[in-house]
């Protein structure tokens, strides 16, 4: 019942809330948190559940199965974690838009479809609640109207609705294969089939989780819709919906169709994995250093999901207990710190008024020091800092790759964190450091609702950074549960033959050498303190606010790499478009508009026909 | 059950065809009266066809009902055959017809409206005609009286667009009956029958060429009203120039119903499987020029009835896939899209009337304007593009289905350029939808809704589309027995034979 009962609160909320809102709007608001709460305390209430259940009443004779184990729960949590944050960041943020209902609405319901996919436990439900959250989350990405945003949001949709459409061809097909799609039965069927079906199979569901996990050469979607997007989505866009991409992969190719079969899907030296890790290789080169170029605080974190949906499938598609773990840990690491810094992006741009662009922003960490430790622990974690959770996942995912001896993919995995680190200091230095535009005098700290997510998830990250152990326990029964080995787990990290890592040992010691840092600081001068605008200019004297060092800021780099990083995957994509529309303008054609051709069209046809059948008597 | 089984025996289907027609002439008649009722006059029409035909369902279900019209047995009489097809068929053109006319209580407001009651009951008893008729010259009949009504309706507005295309679709219309009657009067010559079962029964005993003419003839004129490509150019013309509650009903039960003539011709009188062939091509073809025709439109009705002609391919192909799935697909898209597209139809007609023009971009703030209407609308266009919990969903479901499990390799292909199509739909029905809500209008902001009759009549579409598409289990039983109906000719040349 209770699984019935998540998806009944999910999707009824949505509309309750809705429909609150024009009876009161502070009703709405506050039906739309408790409704957020009240899931994360039901998903909470299922940790470490398997059930299986079979409803009759399902679409078109088939089965609806709902079903919740370790890897559902793993992905529940995270949406609806993230969707409650966002739910409460939004109650300011987006207080003085229009059409709030709509907001609050389509928010809570692309949560709901969301779950919806998760913990669905056949393929048919997991399509239709896919198209909900694709089609829903469309409604939303141009909410803010504007050119760009429309760009973005159709954009977004052809994208999704290419890949599901691949989907669907694959479900069907193994609808007509098997007459079955309940995944339970599925994984024991399939077992059975040729390895070509089941290429075919896996090619037409990676390439739907290829787009919406935006991995390269698929990736042109995302960063205009998380840019384009209000922040408080943004943040759920690039959390949550984006990874439900990572789940569909863990379903398909690790629950369906299982390590056995992905083993044996090789052909020469190709291998299924070995293509799914060059691409997360690509992808995380190419995104780190495309995030180098972006001067708009949004895009950057945009590239940079991007860019490290990489590391998880790197990590994934090794297949080895180690890189599973890595993979499954950075899922939730990205979840916690993306939605962070989208959510410190949106303080920004709440209180200088809408300002993305990083030329014109600065010295706001005095202002807004909240945000500002928000902001510099979600880039550390971004990075992989250690006692950030990044460091754990991301060490996972290097010795995984050191161990299975593949030094091309490892040089690309340090070479994506390199182009975070530049891109992450440009993030925090142009916006919290240097001088203070003098526009921005009078800007306070954002209201407190709006802190609260900021401040919990800045404390995930520490959390989970110090005690990777709690998350990773769960990971490792995800790992048993999909036929991986099981790892062992202490509370702070990991041992193994290969390397032991235990985060609680160097909290203890970068303690330590801090207090030794701040006692020799403290035995020696004091530092001068000189205000915001007093700034060395080789003895000059500079006017105020003319002096910022943000304009250019990698700018010899960024013309090294310019020219090697046109997205020319995104330009053949509009050629695509731009040459489908010219087509179909001269189809149109046809229909001249003078009623002696359609006269000649219909006579033409029937003599046609029966030409060809007097000709070669075909019929 | 028993009781309504017996109630139904009672009623006979020939009401279907016969309430409509007499209260059609009874209009002038009732105007003497009142001129006021004369608009309430479709909807009890229409309301008494769906009641009696959602009645004979059951019964039907079991066993067809033959109607013997003068008491003799069947080849020598014109007879009715209600079975699964032509119930199916009646109710969903009752259904469209009830709420169009509710829909148009309020929306008919100029012209000779007496004339519009009249030319709409008659167009919708020649279409229930065609769909249950057992007598192929009587079909050509009923066929008349829809063209002819259609032909009227879409000059109705009286304007220059509206005359033009009327007179267009008039020529190409009457090039396509006269080729109809060509081929039925060869088969009457070959046959010395126009019963459709007797012509059925005795096909295969002539020559393969002399019963290819006449095929070829009956579908090329049977085509002209199905909008099979190359021979639907009247359509975007006359869709686009006639009054909007009348476009609903041509999109979604004229055109359908001339493609119910086509495959009935095809299965049960020729039973042309070779032939079926070419016609999965035919509606490939079909699909793709009327969506990347309606890609670049900027007319929002031009670009809904484009729309119409690529849903056509679509069903076109699932009927030709020939086997259960894709006829019970077909059937099921039909009425998906007669739902689908007769809601887009409804909800742009007031968003017509409201901006005061049939371009896509003065729609620009609409969602504000008429927030209901405006929804109603992406209902309905998110049913067309094929997306669940909408009925579009099920139905494309049934058809990539039908395609997947011919097994053959030709067919995957097919089914893939079928849903490339899919993606030019969502495309272009997507940037409406973003005109409509996000696009900032510049117009005035000022709310105001449509009548009440209209959002009722929408609000049911609505319903109903999401209702099925949520539950499709709810329509799949009669569309098994009327997919049967099609596939199995032998019983159908039994039951009315007997």
């Amino acid at each position: 019942m209770t699984l019935e009962l998540l998806l009944i609160v999910a999707f009824g909320g949505a509309f309750l809330t809705y429909f609150l809102g024009k009876i009161s709007p502070k009703l709405r608001n506050s039906f739309a948190v408790i409704n957020a709460l009240a899931l994360v305390v039901m998903t909470a209430c299922l940790y470490g559940q398997t059930v299986e259940k079979t409803l009759h009443f399902g679409f078109l004779g088939m089965p609806f199965v709902l079903r919740i184990n370790m890897l559902s729960w793993f992905f529940a949590i995270t949406i609806v974690g993230i969707g409650l944050l966002s739910i409460i960041y939004s109650l300011k943020y987006i207080e003085n838009e229009k059409r709030l209902d709509y907001y609050y609405f389509t928010t809570l319901f692309i949560n709901a479809s969301m779950l919806g996919t998760i913990i669905c436990g056949d393929l048919v439900s997991f399509f239709i609640f896919w198209e909900m959250m694709s089609w829903s989350t469309y409604l939303l990405i141009s909410y803010k109207g504007g050119d760009k945003a429309l760009f973005a949001g159709i954009k977004y949709i052809i994208m999704s609705i290419i890949g599901s459409l691949a989907m669907l061809i694959g479900i069907i097909s193994l609808y007509t294969h098997f007459g079955t799609l309940e995944i339970s039965t599925l994984a024991v069927q399939i077992q059975g089939a040729s390895l070509n079906y089941i290429l075919f199979i896996l090619i037409m569901f990676s390439a739907a989780f290829i787009i919406i996990n935006a991995f390269w050469p698929l990736h042109t979607w995302l960063p205009d819709a998380h840019a384009e997007a209000v922040s408080p989505f943004s943040s759920i866009l690039s959390a949550v919906l984006v990874r439900k991409g990572m789940y569909g992969l863990y379903l398909f190719m690790y629950m369906i169709l299982g390590l056995n079969i992905l083993n044996k899907l090789k052909f020469g030296f190709i291998s299924f994995t070995g293509v799914f890790c060059w691409i997360g290789a690509i992808t995380i080169v190419f995104a780190a250093l495309t995030a180098l170029l972006q001067n708009d605080s949004k895009r950057i974190l945009a590239w940079s999901t991007v860019g490290q949906g990489g590391y998880m499938i790197l990590g994934v598609a090794f297949a080895t207990t180690l890189g599973m773990a890595g993979g499954t840990f950075h899922i939730l690491n990205h979840c916690i710190y993306i939605g962070l810094l989208f959510f410190v992006a949106g303080a920004i741009e709440y209180r200088t008024g809408g300002i993305r662009d990083l030329d014109s922003l600065g010295g706001l960490i005095k202002k807004m020091p909240i945000t500002f430790i928000g902001g510099l622990v979600g880039i550390l974690g971004l990075i992989g800092m250690p006692l950030t959770n990044g460091f754990v996942s991301k060490w996972l995912i290097y010795k995984t790759l050191i161990l299975g001896n593949r030094p091309f993919l490892a040089f690309a995995a340090f070479l994506g964190t390199w182009g975070t680190i530049l891109y992450g200091y440009k993030f925090i230095h142009n916006i919290f450091l240097g001088q203070l535009p003098e526009k921005y005098k009078d800007i306070k700290e954002v209201p407190f609702t709006m802190r609260l997510p900021i401040i919990i998830l800045t404390v995930l990250v520490f959390l989970f950074g110090i005690l990777p152990g709690i998350p990773l326990k769960m990971i490792n029964i995800i790992g048993v549960s999909l036929g991986f080995e099981s790892l062992n787990v202490s509370l702070g990290g990991i041992t193994s033959d290969s390397g032991t890592l235990n985060t609680i040992n160097i909290f203890a010691g970068i303690l330590v050498a801090g207090i030794i840092i701040w006692l020799i600081f403290k035995a020696g001068r004091k530092a001068p303190k000189v205000n915001q605008y007093d700034s060395y200019a080789a003895g000059a004297a500079i006017p105020k606010g003319k002096y910022h060092y943000t304009v250019n800021f990698y700018n010899p780099l960024e013309r090294m790499i310019t020219p090697y990083l046109k997205d020319f995957v995104d330009a053949f994509y509009i050629k695509i478009t731009e040459w489908i529309q010219n087509l179909c303008n001269s189809v149109r054609r046809v229909y001249t508009g003078y009623v002696s051709n359609y006269v000649m069209y219909i006579v033409l046809f029937l003599a046609f026909l029966i030409f060809v059948q007097l000709k070669w008597s075909l019929w | 059950m028993g009781e309504l089984s017996l109630l139904s025996n009672g009623v006979n289907p020939v009401l279907l065809v016969v309430v409509p027609l007499a209260l059609a002439f009874a209009v002038p008649l009732i105007g003497f009266v009142s001129k006021k009722i004369i608009k309430y006059i479709p909807v009890v029409a229409f309301l008494f066809n769906l009641i009696v035909a959602l009645l004979l369902i059951p019964s039907v279900l079991k066993q067809p009902i033959v109607v013997k019209i003068g008491g003799f047995a069947p080849p020598f009489c014109i007879n009715l055959v209600a079975g699964p097809i032509g119930i199916l068929f009646s109710a969903l053109i009752a259904l469209a017809g009830l709420l169009v006319s509710i829909y148009a209580l309020n929306y008919i407001r100029e012209g000779p409206q007496e004339k519009y009651h009249i030319l709409y009951l008659l167009l919708l008893t020649g279409a229930t005609g065609v769909v249950l008729t057992g007598d192929i010259f009587n079909l050509f009949v009923f066929f008349e009286i829809l063209c002819i009504s259609s032909y009227a309706l879409v000059a109705y507005l009286g304007n220059k667009a509206g005359i033009e295309s009327s007179i267009k679709y008039l020529i190409q219309g009457s090039v396509g009956s006269s080729l109809l009657l060509l081929g039925i009067g060869l088969l009457y010559g070959q046959f010395g029958t126009l019963n459709m079962a007797d012509i059925a029964n005795q096909i295969h005993s002539a020559s393969s060429p002399s019963i290819f003419v006449p095929m070829v003839l009956m579908i090329t004129g049977l085509g002209v009203e199905a909008a099979i490509f190359p021979l639907n150019a009247w359509l975007p013309d006359a869709h686009s120039s006639a009054p909007s509650s009348i476009s609903a009903i041509l999109s979604g039960i004229a055109i359908e119903v001339g493609l119910y003539a086509v495959i009935r011709v095809l299965f049960t009188i020729f039973d042309a499987s070779n032939f079926l062939m070419f016609f999965v091509f035919l509606g490939v073809l079909t699909l793709l020029i009327g969506e990347m025709c309606a890609f670049s439109q900027k007319n929002i009705k031009r670009m809904l009835a484009y729309s119409s002609i690529g849903q056509i391919g679509l069903i076109v192909f699932a009927f030709s896939i020939a086997n259960t799935y894709g006829v019970t697909g077909g059937f099921f898209q039909l009425i998906s899209h007669t739902l689908g597209k007769g809601l887009l139809f409804l909800a742009a007609g007031y968003m017509i009337y409201r901006s005061g023009s049939m371009d896509i971009s003065t729609f620009e703030g609409m969602g504000k304007r008429m927030p209901l209407t405006s929804l109603f609308f992406t209902v309905g266009a998110f049913s067309i593009v094929g997306l669940p919990p909408f009925i579009g969903f099920p139905s494309k479901f049934m058809i990539v289905r039908a395609a997947l499990s011919t097994g053959e390799l030709l067919f995957t292909i097919l089914i893939g350029i079928v849903l490339l199509g899919t993606v030019i739909e969502g495309a272009y029905f997507f940037r409406v939808v973003q005109v409509i809500y996000f696009k900032k209008g510049n117009g005035n902001p000022e709310r105001k809704k449509a009548p009440i009759s209209g959002l009722i009549s929408m609000f049911i579409f609505v319903i109903l589309i999401l209702v099925i598409g949520v539950y499709p289990n709810l329509i799949t039983k009669i569309l098994n027995s009327a997919a049967s109906e099609l596939l199995n000719r032998i019983d159908y040349i039994r039951s009315v034979l007997g």
